[in-house]
């Protein structure tokens, strides 16, 4: 993606998969087993001896980044990366200049031609449109067939009632999930599974599933007039039934330059999928969230620092305000704000919900920063603005928040859902703190 | 909102058994013709969607349940190399849980003596660490500053329970209750035994006074549990009430009064026993004069009311253990004036007694008699010796001891263990050859825990080119690791703190 230059140790530390993998590697992280070593650009590589007659083969992709060693451990990246990683970070080993080894040349020429089939695939589908146009219109068959089923379950639910749906086992929730994924609709298979464990935890599992069932609802008729929606509104309807939409056509559209200020992130992982959501704002005042996945083990994207400002360009998937993006451009921080701006009341934030659920009411999740609120404690914990108004928070650490802010009045960068508030940043004494 | 409720209850019965609805006219929305009860339901439950998340307002909180702000912090805070050392320490620590307590409880000493407070933002983890180690919870205060007090207060409120006062006063002191001299007879026995030790630490001869006033009418059990109390603040104006209490018709009673007797040697029972003890010895040999010690016959009422042992009923009488009791209760002046010499003179002449150096030992210990005890250390290392004298002193008599090479290694491991930290150079140059030694290894692991802070900071090198000699056995080679870890990172930290 881009160069990097050399990592400091923090940001190695961040890329340990856990506190164990990082604890063996700082003791491997001493010259004695290392050999061969070298880095350039792009490469970090060694040789670790090990407790075997042939040293593993270590080499870190440090612009991706990307991990691979020779040992059987399913770590990832395991502790002979992260050691090798840590002697370079302190410039005791890998220095740069030497000639590439030859297992380290080899795997960046295998990711490198992976990379260029992978775009050259994409590239023929794209300039096929013949197929291209048959591929589109056999998915929206599928689709189709799939939201029609869809609608007819709805039916049958009410039909039957939602307090016979409460008797159901999760299997047969997760059967409906799977017929939606069969069709297409991975977005909408996610809702329904997340309603059949939804539906057990929660004492208010009847108003959920029927607001849920009306929004599914209300989905089907949406989809069914596709034709008469604004693009923007067809893109979030996209994204709320779950069909991506390409990266290519995306680094298409207009990149908007910077420095993009990040406001805030939060890493969540459901066991099977970790995600990262980054909030960013422009010079303009646009906000975008930039959103990573990795699959269990692996590794995420390197997180941003809430308060940095970052000289990089992006561009925004389709679809209405604050949307989707990713970046374009090669990342460089450009210093730490000392504040993320001027905020809001909470009853400010409500009306901002309440305008942006009428623009797209799929959406759940919406960025606001509140202007002088009290984090006070009590069940989850509550902000408090000015005018006594409160909103609770979710997710939130508490003591960390209450440590920091000491319950005086401060500006708190977060993510409304489901009124309630997941606080992500905090601006204390001129500076933006994660909580 | 009964609309809302009609379709509540459609829904969760089923349109197929309950009717369903129609919107209420307010809200201008009229279903389209000729849709069945289902999509009736379902279009509605679309509508109450989109409204309720448009409608949302804030809550009002109940101000009663608002914590006041926390006041200002008017320490400094810690410096940003000091703040990085806690959060390694806190959050990634770099070494073994122990030594991370100890080093935690280093940082917020060396931030106590500067006058620095903990960073805001590192007080949660702190705080946890403190609730799972009284070490930590010990010093951290002041460090943890304005901020801290104030976190430790709402989470005590929060969970309701009555933990100590920020202010640092015990949880012990609540327990005081003004008005308990009055109902003080009225308390279960526990209970009254321990406000009576409250009572006799704070002023003894008001205890004194409150036992003397209930004693007849407590039971046996009680009457000796309370009467034990008073090995606190023990003074020759108890005599009386113990004289009285070798009366008593319980043994247990009895003998809790005679142990307390044993440490008053200017009592009147000590004087018996001195004239019991006095018949027993006797000086011989011209040259190299040594004790005889005969063994006492059986004791008379006087000799058994002060607590020598009765002949049994059968079998041969406990004869030693009468003498002990006998040397036990008399002042140790007895055997100085018997040999008519210095008291290391006369420990001399009872060269080869160990049972009577013993009981010698236990009475000097329990009388805290430094004359004596000093005495005994030349020719006996204890711990209940070492523990009368002063610590610099009793550094110098156990250096002393492991010099002379008639030392055991583990029973040094006690002694050593407590003494007081770090340790003089010349007692660490001293431990540090006898760890070294080739057997030294597994009084170096016993040592393990108390190493680290015992060591000074000029035995490093030491310790490293300990640890540093390859073929050494690996639970040593750990405990001189822990060592220069421990070391090396408290010089971090008296740096940081610079």
């Amino acid at each position: 993606m881009c160069f990097m230059g050399r990592w400091s140790e923090e940001r190695v530390i961040g890329a340990a998969p856990d506190a164990s993998s990082l604890a063996a590697a700082r003791k491997l992280a001493r010259p004695g087993p290392w050999s061969d070593t070298g880095s350039n650009d792009v490469l970090v590589w060694g040789k670790c001896q090990g407790s075997g007659k042939t040293p593993y083969q270590v080499s870190v992709d440090i612009a991706a980044p990307a991990y691979r060693c020779s040992c059987p451990s399913r770590k990832f990246p395991c502790k002979h990366a992260l050691a090798l990683l840590l002697l370079w970070a302190r410039e005791e080993a890998a220095a740069a200049g030497v000639e590439t080894a030859g297992f380290a040349e080899e795997w960046a020429a295998q990711r490198a031609d992976r990379a260029a089939t992978r775009e050259r695939r994409q590239s023929e589908q794209q300039t096929d449109p013949v197929a291209q146009a048959k591929r589109l219109s056999d998915r929206l068959t599928l689709m189709d067939a799939g939201i029609a089923d869809f609608a007819r379950w709805l039916t049958d639910l009410v039909r039957t009632g939602l307090a016979s749906a409460h008797n159901q086992p999760y299997s047969w929730w997760d059967g409906v999930a799977g017929r939606l994924v069969d069709a297409q609709l991975p977005g909408l298979a996610e809702q329904v599974r997340a309603m059949g464990s939804d539906i057990h935890a929660r004492a208010d599992w009847a108003d959920h599933l029927l607001l849920r069932s009306g929004r599914w609802w209300a989905m089907t008729k949406a989809w069914s007039r596709r034709d008469q929606l604004t693009p923007d509104e067809f893109a979030d309807l996209r994204v709320a039934v779950g069909w991506a939409t390409a990266s290519a056509e995306v680094h298409a559209a207009e990149s908007l330059p910077g420095p993009w200020l990040v406001l805030g992130a939060h890493r969540s992982d459901d066991g099977r999928l970790q995600q990262q959501r980054t909030w960013l704002r422009g010079p303009d005042g646009t906000v975008v969230v930039v959103l990573d996945f990795a699959a269990q083990g692996q590794a995420l994207a390197t997180p941003q620092l809430a308060g940095a400002l970052l000289d990089v360009t992006v561009a925004r998937y389709p679809g209405s305000a604050p949307q989707r993006a990713m970046f374009t451009s090669p990342l460089a921080p450009r210093g730490l704000a000392g504040s993320l701006g001027e905020g809001c009341s909470i009853a400010e934030a409500l009306d901002m919900e309440s305008a942006a659920v009428a623009l797209s009411p799929w959406r759940e999740r919406h960025p606001v920063l509140f202007a002088g609120v009290r984090v006070c404690p009590g069940e989850a914990g509550w902000l408090r603005d000015g005018s006594g108004d409160a909103l609770p928070l979710v997710g939130a650490a508490m003591d960390s928040l209450l440590a920091l802010t000491g319950s005086h009045p401060v500006n708190v960068f977060g993510e409304l859902e489901e009124g309630r508030v997941r606080p992500l940043s905090v601006v204390i004494e001129g500076a933006v703190v994660t909580p | 909102m009964t609309w809302l409720a009609d379709i509540r209850s459609s829904a969760l019965v089923g349109t197929g058994r309950h009717p369903v609805p129609a919107p209420p006219s307010e809200l201008e929305f009229r279903p389209p013709e000729g849709l069945s009860r289902e999509e009736l339901l379902l279009d509605q439950a679309a509508l109450v969607d989109v409204a309720t998340r448009a409608a949302r307002r804030p809550d009002l909180l109940d101000t009663g349940r608002l914590p006041d702000p926390a006041p200002p912090d008017d320490a400094p805070l810690a410096s940003a190399d000091a703040a990085r050392l806690l959060d390694l320490l806190l959050n990634q620590p770099p070494v073994g849980p122990e030594l991370r307590t100890q080093l935690v409880a280093d940082w917020l000493q060396l931030a106590a003596a500067s006058g620095q407070r903990v960073p805001h933002g590192l007080l949660p983890a702190l705080l946890a660490l403190a609730d799972a180690r009284p070490s930590v919870a010990e010093h951290a205060h002041p460090a943890i500053g304005v901020r801290g007090r104030w976190l430790q207060g709402l989470r005590q409120k929060g969970s309701g329970r009555q933990g100590p006062a920020p202010d640092g006063s015990g949880p012990g002191d609540s327990g005081a209750n003004p008005t308990a001299t009055v109902d003080w007879a009225g308390l279960r026995t526990a209970d009254a035994t321990a406000e009576l030790e409250r009572l006799r630490g704070s002023d003894p001869s008001a205890a004194r006074d409150r036992l003397h006033t209930h004693w007849d009418t407590l039971g046996a059990r009680e009457r000796a549990a309370h009467l034990a109390v008073f090995a606190i603040n023990l003074e020759p104006a108890d005599e009386d009430l113990l004289e009285k209490a070798l009366d008593d018709k319980a043994k247990s009673v009895r003998d809790v009064a005679a142990g307390l007797l044993d440490r008053l040697p200017t009592s009147a029972r000590a004087s018996r026993m001195a004239a019991r003890l006095k018949t027993l010895l006797r000086v011989k040999g011209l040259l190299r004069k040594q004790f005889e010690i005969d063994l006492p016959p059986d004791p008379d009422p006087s000799g058994l009311r002060d607590g020598i042992s009765p002949a049994p009923g059968t079998g041969e009488p406990d004869r030693l253990g009468r003498l002990a009791t006998i040397i036990r209760g008399a002042p140790l002046e007895v055997w100085t004036a018997a040999a008519d010499r210095s008291t290391a003179a006369t420990l001399a002449m009872l060269d080869g007694e160990t049972r009577v150096i013993d009981t010698i030992v236990a009475t000097a210990a329990l009388r805290d008699d430094a004359e004596w005890v000093r005495a005994l250390l030349g020719v006996r290392t204890d711990a209940r010796l070492l523990g009368c004298l002063a610590p610099a002193e009793r550094e110098q008599a156990l250096l002393r001891h492991i010099r002379s090479g008639t030392a055991q290694p583990m029973a040094l491991v006690p002694l050593l263990r407590d003494l007081q930290r770090p340790w003089s150079a010349p007692l660490a140059n001293a431990v540090l050859e006898l760890l070294a030694a080739k057997n030294g290894a597994q009084l170096a692991t016993m040592l393990s825990a108390v190493l680290p802070t015992a060591l000074p900071s000029d035995t490093a090198d030491q310790c490293r080119r300990l640890l540093q000699r390859s073929d050494d056995y690996a639970p040593r080679r750990r405990v001189f690791r822990d060592v220069v870890q421990y070391q090396s990172f408290r010089q971090s930290l008296t740096e940081a703190f610079r």
